[in-house]
């Protein structure tokens, strides 16, 4: 493959065959379903303010403190089921688990609204055709968000530690597959992996 | 941290950080993250040059966790905030 991202002048280019994008597109829509925890996500400007400041779903009716505080404890959402979902919004404060909680429930709407806007954005520019063209804040934004789909896919393979990782590649190479659909996998993992140290590498030319 | 080639500056002097407020934010070693992904973050979020985001990035991924900001508890907890949405596994703590 060839670097599959370049800083140039007018940008930084993306150089990915259209087998790779369209492969690439859906798994950051596959991302951003994975994301969706059924809790609104509204275009009033208000609500989604109150949504971020944990307040979601509290509408009218806030009659005295105490109706503030039951609404946001409602409004708290409980740390996620799924471990791969779980890893992006890991425990903040592993002495404090009050603390722990009270950041989830002030921190976690708005961090998965914007993975989930990255996760689109991702998706959407990587369908363009033709030569794609991204700036500093594009490219920052594709970067974070690959972060989260190789964390997502990393947590399905089961990776613990560094070796696990390591492994990987020889695992592929030998042909092992510990349970049947883990090369698919492992092979996707592997691409993003590609994809990612080639993007940190293009922005890092441009601080240079 | 996955190892891919990294450059390794000459490491400046060594600077004891002494916090004069009692939070810190501790980054833990992961094995999807690359070297140079956790090293592009602290230089981009934190501002630290080449020379300190490594040496933070290398105590990460030899001794498992460093302590890369401190402040107040808000700061910290925004700090957290920031490193999970680079993806990066971070817990705020009173600095003992």
């Amino acid at each position: 493959m060839a670097e599959p991202f370049r800083s140039g002048r007018k940008g930084l280019e993306v150089r990915l065959s259209d087998a790779e994008r369209e492969l690439l597109a859906s798994l950051f829509t596959q991302l951003d379903t994975l994301l969706d925890d059924g809790r609104p996500e509204s275009d009033d400007p208000f609500d989604e303010l109150a949504a971020l400041s944990g307040l979601a779903g509290l509408g009218e009716g806030i009659e005295t403190l105490a109706d503030a505080d039951a609404a946001r404890d409602a409004a708290a959402p409980p740390a996620p089921d799924d471990p791969a979902i779980a890893r992006l919004f890991p425990e903040a404060n592993r002495d404090d688990p009050d603390a722990a909680a009270e950041f989830r429930r002030l921190t976690e709407t708005g961090l998965r609204a914007r993975k989930r806007a990255a996760a689109r954005a991702a998706a959407e520019v990587l369908s363009r055709p033709g030569t794609v063209l991204l700036d500093e804040g594009q490219a920052q934004s594709l970067l974070k968000s690959l972060t989260d789909l190789r964390l997502v896919l990393g947590e399905r393979l089961g990776l613990r530690t560094d070796d696990d990782a390591t492994r990987l590649g020889a695992m592929l190479m030998v042909g092992i597959e510990p349970y049947e659909g883990w090369q698919p996998l492992a092979v996707t993992y592997e691409l993003l992996q590609h994809l990612q140290e080639s993007l940190v590498q293009a922005l890092m030319s441009k601080r240079r | 941290m996955s190892v891919a080639p990294v450059e390794v500056e000459r490491p400046a002097s060594d600077e004891a950080v002494v916090p004069d407020v009692p939070w810190v934010t501790i980054v833990w070693n992961d094995p999807v993250n690359l070297m140079s992904y956790v090293t592009y973050v602290f230089q981009t979020y934190f501002g630290y040059d080449t020379s300190k985001a490594e040496k933070l990035m290398l105590d990460v991924h030899e001794k498992g966790r460093a302590v890369v900001s401190n402040g107040s508890r808000e700061e910290m907890e925004r700090d957290t905030e920031a490193m999970h949405e680079y993806g990066l596994w971070a817990t705020f703590r009173k600095d003992d």
